[in-house]
């Protein structure tokens, strides 16, 4: 997901910058009043650690193989305070030591992989693992969380492109954002089974005292939550606002197609869903990203289940 | 393990070497900028600046066949992120575009970390007053990429001398694990510097 | 002559409560080379992180340490650092600087020495390692013994009046070894080194300490010590080749 130079035009490099030097100047100025001396050297190993932990290759199908972001980890093991200046300095090495990712797209990259996947995803992990106040809670609301943040960064990843004019709504949603949903797949279990080795090896890491603060102040959750809105209206609205477009178009074709000619009532919802998918691509990738979502959650619930059997 | 496959010839000596990295990262920063902002038809201005960068590697005693290589290496995921371009109107152009200006930023970046440590990149960083605490944690993650890469491959080698299988699912979980099991030595390994610190008179 | 280090019933126990120190207490005196010796867990590496005041100061009454007549408390602690060098057992640990210049320059520059003095501490302590000209590399690209030898010019930029080292000679072959034994032999600061090396402690130190869970079981000339067949054996420990060829009755 990291984009190279190149590929984005003047406006969104401005953009993104903008909003990651906000939300890392935040987090910096933060941390600076609350780290403790030896959470230093801490921040600086948990960063290096992102680093080597996404040099690890999972084979996938094939000959590829992939590997995890590490966003909502930093966030759920550090607070997301700490992740946001973590997952910049590991995308600050990454391009000007491996010339991954471009030096004038670094502030898109943050933004996608280091803020809004750490935000969106730690937020999410919070507030579900309130819900269920459990360890096997927890690993649900990681697992989720992960796959929540992957999938929101490549759409904003797309959106992006989408801005800088090289790419059209149309193929580069659907495109990244599905691609993604596997992903997001792979990191969450990946995220959720990191989580549990530690849990089961070394609770105490994860006790609430020895992280870097996890909980954001209400004046902290407004200007993150500015950001990140700004993002959402700035990189994902444009598509928002060609959805109703889509769906009328959808609609009618269902429609069209049923009075004409004389479908069943009820349609298996197999024919419904490849009917739009296949001339309207970006609307289905919404119809198949809340089925995900939905598969994903549940997946969550056994996945959990599977690393923290019951005790007989 | 040796781990200066990424930027075997930062520290060989050349003029290049020798220009100041302020210098250095603003030029690179202005060229990636320009190349950016020029439209596709200023074949011109694209051919002078491949001259350019192709005289500053011969300048730099740079090994060609090294630089081609990393460029070859990153060059799939350029690719990978232009084919997009190509499913809408007037994409080939677009395309080609792309590919043209991204390879000569990538190329911009490559001689930049191949005649730059990146120690001399963090001293940068400080003098142009980017907060210390950022700068740090930098400095201390530069460090340590190397000795955690270290553990990880000692892990792996203890680990495929005892296991036979290469089932893929059992792949999955022994490298989740060992990334719980890096993140663990990491933050014991933490306390352990914080400790050499204080003993040399930290805070 | 007066002693460079005070240690009076010096105890300490982790959070978890065991017991790393029992009440120990030894002098040793200004310009000594003492080594300290013991099984696994005896409580070396604790006893030395005490030495240097990293660990907790002392909390009941009756227990102190003193470096150069100073007790460590939470206000000497700074000048405590700054007296006693204190090398650790992984190279890795200690050099945690980008650059082997910074990571040298790292105590001077906390005691607030000026660029130009640091400049001058950093140079003439390279050399006395052996390594001058090594400034703009990277610990990475080092080798173990470079490391080791690195860190050494680290603590010795802090221009300490003791100097404590933990296992200064593990993870080095021979030639390692020996490059650190004659650079340790310049040194003619009063020295205190833990170690399973025993040959390490028979040529660099007279006198040896010798522990074993927490408690101080012997103090004396670390020849009769490590001689002692029963008392090495007993303690997870055994004579040296170089002092058993000495006595073949043994």
């Amino acid at each position: 997901m990291h984009i190279p130079d190149g590929f984005l035009d003047t406006k969104t490099i401005v953009a993104t910058s903008i909003l990651s030097v906000s939300a890392l100047g935040i987090s910096l100025h933060r941390l600076k009043k609350q780290i403790l001396p030896h959470q230093i050297p801490l921040v600086g190993l948990a960063a290096a650690f992102v680093f080597v932990a996404q040099m690890l290759n999972f084979p996938v199908i094939g000959g590829t193989s992939g590997h995890i972001i590490g966003s909502v980890l930093a966030a759920v093991l550090l607070g997301p305070n700490a992740a946001i200046l973590i997952m910049t300095t590991v995308l600050v090495v990454q391009c000007f030591l491996f010339a991954d990712g471009g030096v004038l797209s670094l502030g898109a990259n943050i933004l996608n992989m280091g803020i809004i996947g750490t935000l969106v995803g730690y937020s999410i992990y919070r507030s579900l693992a309130r819900l269920i106040p459990t360890d096997r809670g927890r690993l649900v609301a990681i697992a989720f969380a992960s796959w929540c943040s992957t999938v929101l960064a490549s759409i904003f990843c797309a959106g992006e492109l989408v801005w800088s004019g090289i790419a059209s709504w149309q193929i580069a949603f659907p495109a990244m954002a599905n691609i993604h949903m596997l992903i997001g797949i792979g990191e969450a279990l990946i995220t959720t089974i990191v989580f549990t080795a530690i849990l089961k090896t070394k609770p105490e890491f994860l006790h609430q005292s020895f992280t870097v603060n996890l909980s954001l102040t209400s004046r902290e959750i407004i200007i993150y939550g500015a950001i990140v809105i700004m993002g959402l209206l700035i990189f994902v609205s444009p598509f928002i606002s060609e959805l109703p477009d889509g769906l009328e178009t959808v609609a009618h074709q269902i429609g069209f197609d049923r009075n004409a000619v004389g479908q069943p009532l009820f349609p298996s919802p197999l024919a419904d869903y490849q009917l739009p998918g296949m001339s309207i691509p970006a609307v289905a990738t919404i119809f198949v990203g809340f089925i995900g979502a939905v598969i994903v959650f549940g997946g969550s619930f056994l996945l959990a289940r599977f690393l923290i059997p019951n005790k007989k | 393990m040796r781990h200066d496959f990424i930027d075997r010839y930062s520290r060989i000596e050349s003029p290049v070497h020798q220009l100041s990295t302020g210098f250095k990262v603003s030029a690179a920063i202005i060229l990636i900028l320009c190349t950016i902002l020029l439209p596709i038809h200023s074949y011109g201005y694209f051919i002078l600046i491949s001259i350019c960068l192709i005289g500053v590697s011969i300048i730099s005693r740079i090994p060609a066949k090294y630089l081609l290589s990393r460029l070859i290496i990153l060059e799939p995921f350029v690719l990978g992120v232009s084919i997009l371009s190509l499913f809408q109107p007037k994409g080939e152009i677009i395309f080609v575009t792309i590919l043209v200006k991204s390879s000569i930023c990538l190329y911009t970046i490559i001689l930049l970390t191949n005649t730059t440590p990146f120690s001399k990149i963090l001293d940068w960083l400080k003098v142009i007053h980017i907060p210390s605490l950022f700068v740090t944690i930098l400095a201390l993650m530069y460090r340590y990429i190397f000795v955690l890469i270290d553990d990880a491959e000692r892990m792996e080698r203890a680990r495929a001398s005892r296991s036979f299988s290469t089932n893929k699912r059992q792949i999955w979980k022994i490298r989740a694990m060992m990334i719980g099991q890096i993140f663990i030595r990491s933050i014991e390994r933490a306390d352990r510097i914080y400790s050499a610190m204080r003993a040399r008179g930290w805070k | 002559m007066s002693s460079a280090i005070e240690v009076k019933n010096l105890q300490y126990e982790y959070h978890d409560g065991t017991k790393a120190l029992r009440g120990i207490s030894f002098n040793i005196a200004e310009g000594e080379c003492v080594g300290v010796i013991g099984p696994n867990g005896a409580g070396k590496s604790t006893l030395l992180l005490h030495l240097n005041g990293i660990l907790p100061a002392a909390s009941k009454v009756d227990q102190s340490v003193k470096v150069m007549g100073q007790e460590i408390t939470n206000e000497s602690r700074g000048i405590i650092h700054q007296m006693v060098g204190l090398l650790f057992q992984n190279p890795d640990d200690q050099l945690f600087c980008p650059t082997v210049f910074e990571d040298v320059a790292f105590g001077p520059q906390q005691f607030g020495k000026s660029p130009e003095d640091i400049n001058q501490i950093v140079f003439d302590a390279l050399e006395h390692v052996g390594l001058a000209g090594y400034e703009h590399r990277s610990p990475h690209h080092l080798s173990g013994g470079e490391k080791q030898r690195v860190c050494l010019a680290g603590v010795l930029a802090c221009k300490p009046k003791v100097l404590v080292l933990d296992e200064p000679t593990k993870d080095l072959d021979p030639r390692g070894k020996r490059e650190l034994k004659s650079l340790l032999q310049s040194i003619p600061s009063t020295k205190i080194i833990a170690s399973h090396d025993l040959e390490l402690i028979v040529e660099l130190c007279p006198r040896t300490i010798v522990l074993d869970k927490g408690e101080l079981i012997a103090d004396g000339f670390t020849v009769d010590l490590l001689r002692n067949g029963e008392l090495m054996l007993t303690h997870g420990l055994e004579i040296p080749h170089c002092l058993r060829h000495l006595h073949p009755h043994n």
